[in-house]
């Protein structure tokens, strides 16, 4: 029998990146995504590595800016390519349940 | 009608030479570029034109002293390297309709330079793909042969300085994305070191690897376009100061230089014709008392894991933004904000894209991060260090650029797997943040070009372009696909 | 009262008083026209990077070292993905794995016991943007997305709605103190959410934990906790059972109320950010903004007690920072504290509120007011013609002495001319002088205010008071 995931982990990974996949795409995804564990399980081949991250391949150390204000957009500029506004604001349908802050 | 002169065949130094001698203007190059624009229409090289800005430029340009020689040179840019109020699609549905606000720091750097912007190339949507296919607005075709991609994902950028429409591009490479196309096309591709060129503007496939470079049709141009673009900047906290003239070694002898060639990258699952191709160069390189030497380095063949847990993570993540609320395609009528996002994300990504991020987030989720994401990134630790090694006994590291040549366009393209089996010799470069390059060395027996992959230590461009202009001018080829008929 | 045992943690957000964000430089305001301060990073424009600011980490350690907190000297930054309208990148940056401070405390008392409530860890990370519902429609507005924030957690260490309260007072003193924060709960500018759970002795295991979020004002966090460990209570007594969850506080019914049961907690995809690299905080950094750490609160209410500031008065100072700072300039010096802050938040006070002033906008140089000091302390000027002159005082760089004799309000300090006045009422009044003898203490009071009256309050009283004594012998 083809390994694959159950239906369950598949949806969790579509609602977790916010694509609708319909049936098809779902079995197929089923094999793909265990296709490609499968596939990265040769990392484990690799048994002696260092502890150190390379997170970015950069030899920079992290530059700090100075905390002087630089130019900004107008309202206007800042909504040209939004789909939907209202007055100055961007506008989404109605966002039911927590209020939008970032103790999330 | 106009005459024909085809300017645009000419090297920068003649055009330069031109201008000078105020023989041509800057118009004279726009209007042949987009008279080979319209007349390679086949090639879909392009997503967007920039024809009347660009012939404004150009009038602009006469009241100016010609002061460099890359001076009113057209050139094309790959279409997810944003540009202020000239639409940028990143080749995909998402962004159709998508008119940036702001100019990346890249794009500053070729207006002030007075390069002219001809167009966006076409590429694989949102650099995602290796043969051009999976592009919102069509295949690209490989000027060598209609019937076969032009590589990816800088396809149309390739194919556009490959057709000679113009002497310049600019491309993205994540995982080979100039040097593959710039192989099949038959150019000279160059992905400069991680942080070379600031990425600030460069809409972002998997961070940790994109670099923009330069596309050209031969070494010495390529090193110009580099000097023209590289740099640091303000707003790319991974982007280095450089203070050097890339050109500098072109021409030097390269006597004694001592070159590696990893075993992995003379593997069976190489083209014969393409190997052979490697060991003529090999005898060059011996005449000219060059060290060769066949080395290992470990963890070069488990790039490609690495790359799918790391660049579809970061992809994953760095394609999240387009949710259809600040900007991009965002669905008509969505119920609520949970309907907005599944449609939005639905239609406005194509499979391949969709394919990629449900990968990445798959691979971080739950305890898969801990489990292989921290892992990947030890490993890709020791992988730099080896390579780094490497280079501590050997000057460069050559081999192939592809595994094959271009191939045709009808080719399976719907494989998990294999689809990143075109990028194995090209993905250990970004997996280090090395810079590396791919030169034309000759054709394979269809006439399809092969390219030579150079490989340095970091910030060792100029010593890449020392090497690969021997080998291009002991080889001298004729790299104009339309070849001796000329391109009117 | 419930027989159990509460275990309550805090985390607290905290946005940082910085000019610009904390990844783009565009302005941190707050009351600005909405979407008037963003810029393509803010919103999140594809192609756009983030630059770190100098200043959120300048404060961020300035916070670490006034917690008491280890400060790390490597760190990265992490994407938190979760997809958000209010979240421009869909993916928040912070710091998961590698928090600049660590392992700090906060010191509280508690019914004159004082007890140490421990920091598990603060990090540094960006607010969202601002989201507000309207009808069918949710409006955002970017000016707050990027402003610099840190969040606080303390270990699960506080046992009752008491100690959280005195936690957060103390823990918003400090910040607000150090220049860190507004820590203005009504705009948002802190935040508290509090995980609460219960259980019946010691040595059980710890309870279902709930969490309350963003509770409005520290009264507030102190009702929720109490509600919701009576609910809690409630429950376990009728032998129910119950799922770890998110709640939040209802102002109207004092109540919290139920946002979500936690299913399989969150899936949020931490991953390291790849485009900023490692930072490394070095002693000279450190070194740098302990410069900038000024007197704290604590210490403050020590050194005014000490030096004779009454309980009242040192607690007053230190609630007006600006007046404390200036009060601290004197601490080097010998004079009279008791009636160096008498003065500050009196009659000063009182002038700097109508007037609408700083202290350091006046012409009281720290020479002058010690001169003032003096002039009050040996009785030169009475708190009546003080009031007179004090407008003066603060407006003019003219000695205080000068003031004094200009005004014409000078005391009568002439022993003979007091002695006459002394006499004359000493004379006038035979009864107060019996009562005196009889050893009533009111009568003095009352010579002591015939002779004010009698020189409109210009009388030196240190001198009146020795010569009544003398004549009524």
């Amino acid at each position: 029998m083809e390994e694959k995931l159950t239906r369950e982990e598949v949806l969790h990974v579509a609602n977790l990146a916010r694509i609708e996949i319909d049936e098809e795409e779902l079995a197929m995804y089923q094999v793909k995504l265990k296709q490609i564990l499968n596939e990265i399980e040769k990392i484990n081949e690799v048994t002696s590595y260092d502890e150190g991250m390379l997170i970015c391949p950069t030899e920079n150390k992290c530059k700090l800016r100075e905390d002087t204000a630089g130019e900004m957009l107008e309202p206007r500029e800042a909504l040209k390519n939004a789909p939907r506004s209202s007055g100055n604001y961007f506008s989404v349908p109605v966002v039911i349940g927590e209020t939008g802050e970032a103790s999330a | 009608m106009r005459q024909v002169h085809n300017y645009l065949d000419l090297s920068l130094i003649e055009i330069n030479k031109l201008f000078k001698e105020k023989k041509i203007t800057p118009t004279d190059l726009v209007l042949e570029a987009f008279d080979r624009v319209e007349k390679n229409k086949e090639l879909n090289s392009f997503i967007t034109l920039n024809k009347e800005e660009a012939l404004k430029q150009a009038k602009e340009l006469e009241q100016k002293e010609v002061d460099s020689l890359t001076f009113g040179i057209p050139i094309a840019i790959k279409d997810n390297i944003v540009t202020k109020d000239l639409r940028t699609t990143a080749a995909s549905k998402m962004l159709e309709n998508f008119n940036p606000i702001y100019d990346a720091d890249v794009i500053k750097k070729i207006k002030d330079a007075n390069m002219i912007i001809i167009g966006k190339t076409n590429m694989d949507e949102f650099a995602m793909g290796s043969s051009n296919r999976t592009s919102y607005f069509g295949l690209v075709k490989n000027p060598w042969d209609k019937n076969r991609v032009p590589g990816g994902s800088s396809g149309g950028s390739a194919a556009a300085v490959s057709s000679r429409i113009v002497p310049l591009a600019i491309g993205s490479d994540t995982g080979g994305s100039i040097r593959q196309p710039a192989s099949f096309c038959g150019v000279v591709g160059l992905k400069p070191t991680y942080g070379r060129v600031s990425r600030y503007g460069l809409i972002a496939f998997a961070s940790s690897l994109d670099q923009i470079g330069p596309m050209t049709r031969n070494v010495y141009e390529n090193a110009l376009l580099l000097n023209t673009i590289c740099g640091k900047s303000s707003n790319d906290l991974t982007s280095v100061e450089t203070n050097e003239d890339f050109t500098r070694l072109i021409g030097k002898d390269i006597s004694n230089m001592k070159i590696a060639i990893p075993n992995y990258y003379v593997n069976d699952a190489i083209d014969k014709e393409i190997i052979n191709k490697l060991n003529e160069v090999v005898e060059l390189l011996k005449k000219k008392n060059c060290t060769i030497d066949y080395v290992d380095i470990n963890y070069i063949d488990k790039a490609v894991p690495l790359y799918q847990i790391i660049a579809m993570g970061e992809a994953s993540s760095n394609l999240a933004r387009y949710d259809g609320i600040r900007y991009g395609y965002s669905y008509e009528t969505p119920e609520n904000i949970e309907d907005l996002y599944l449609k939005s994300r639905k239609i406005g990504f194509g499979p391949e894209v969709k394919r990629r991020i449900m990968i990445g987030s798959y691979l971080l989720s739950g305890k898969n991060a801990k489990e292989y994401y921290d892992k990947a990134l030890k490993i890709r630790d020791d992988l730099r260090r080896n390579f780094l090694a490497t280079f501590e006994k050997y000057d460069l590291i050559i081999g192939p650029t592809n595994t094959t040549t271009a191939y045709e366009l009808d080719k399976g393209l719907d494989d998990a797997i294999k689809s990143f089996l075109d990028d194995i010799l090209t993905i250990p470069v970004n997996m280090a943040g090395l810079p590396g390059m791919s030169v034309p060395i000759g054709f394979s027996d269809s006439k399809l070009p092969i390219g030579l992959q150079i490989i340095g230590k970091p910030f060792d461009e100029a010593k890449m372009y020392q090497l690969a202009s021997f080998i291009e001018k002991e080889l001298n080829l004729d790299l104009n696909p339309n070849g001796g008929e000329k391109n009117d | 009262m419930t027989n159990y045992i509460p275990t309550i943690g805090i985390e607290v957000h905290v946005e940082l008083k910085t000019n610009t964000k904390i990844f783009s430089n565009s302005i941190n305001g707050y009351g600005q026209m909405a979407n008037s301060l963003t810029n393509v990073v803010d919103l999140g424009y594809p192609g756009t990077l983030p630059t770190l600011n100098k200043e959120v980490i300048n404060l961020a350690i300035k916070a670490a070292k006034v917690l008491n907190c280890n400060i790390r000297r490597e760190m990265h930054f992490d994407r938190k993905n979760y997809f958000y309208p209010d979240n421009p990148k869909n993916f928040q940056i912070t710091q998961s794995r590698t928090p600049i401070g660590y392992d700090g405390y906060v010191e509280i008392e508690v019914e004159k016991t004082k007890k140490k409530i421990y920091i598990e860890e603060m990090h540094i990370e960006e607010d969202t943007c601002k989201s507000t519902h309207r009808g069918d429609k949710t409006l955002l507005d970017f000016n707050r997305a990027g402003v610099p924030l840190i969040e606080i957690v303390t270990k699960p260490c506080i046992s009752s709605s008491t100690e959280a309260k005195l936690y957060l007072e103390k823990l918003k003193e400090l910040l607000f103190y150090s220049d860190i924060s507004d820590c203005k709960m009504e705009e948002g500018s802190m935040r508290c959410d509090a995980n609460v759970s219960i259980r019946k002795n010691e040595q059980d295991l710890f309870g279902t934990k709930c969490e309350i979020k963003n509770i409005g004002s520290i009264s507030n966090v102190g009702l929720s906790i109490e509600k919701e460990i009576e609910r809690q209570a409630k429950l376990l007594d009728s032998g129910e059972t119950f799922k770890e969850q998110t709640r939040r506080f209802d102002n109207k019914t004092c109540d919290t109320v139920l946002m979500r049961v936690k299913e399989t907690g969150n899936d949020y995809r931490y991953f390291p950010e790849p485009d900023i690299p490692y930072l490394y905080i070095t002693d000279e950094m450190i070194t740098e903004v302990e410069k900038t750490i000024c007197m704290l609160p604590d210490e403050r209410r020590t050194i005014y007690i000490e030096k004779g500031v009454s309980d009242v008065n040192a607690k007053k100072l230190i609630q007006n920072r600006e007046l404390s700072d200036y009060f601290n300039t004197l601490l080097s010096e010998k004079t009279n504290f008791k009636i160096a802050s008498n003065l500050i938040l009196g009659d000063i006070s009182a002038y700097l509120n109508k007037n609408e002033k700083k202290i350091t906008d006046t012409t009281l140089t720290k020479e002058r007011f010690l001169e003032l000091i003096e002039k009050v302390d040996d009785g030169t000027l009475t708190s009546k013609n003080l009031k007179d002159i004090l407008d003066v005082i603060l407006e003019k760089d003219i000695s205080i002495s000068t003031i004094i004799k200009e005004s014409g309000i000078e005391n009568i300090t002439d022993d003979s001319t007091i002695r006459e006045i002394i006499k004359k009422i000493i004379s006038e009044n035979p009864e107060s002088v019996s009562d005196y003898k009889a050893g009533h203490d009111r009568a003095i009071k009352f010579f002591m205010g015939q002779v004010m009256k009698e020189t409109k309050g210009s009388a030196n009283p240190k001198l009146a008071m020795d010569i009544l004594k003398e004549e009524l012998k």
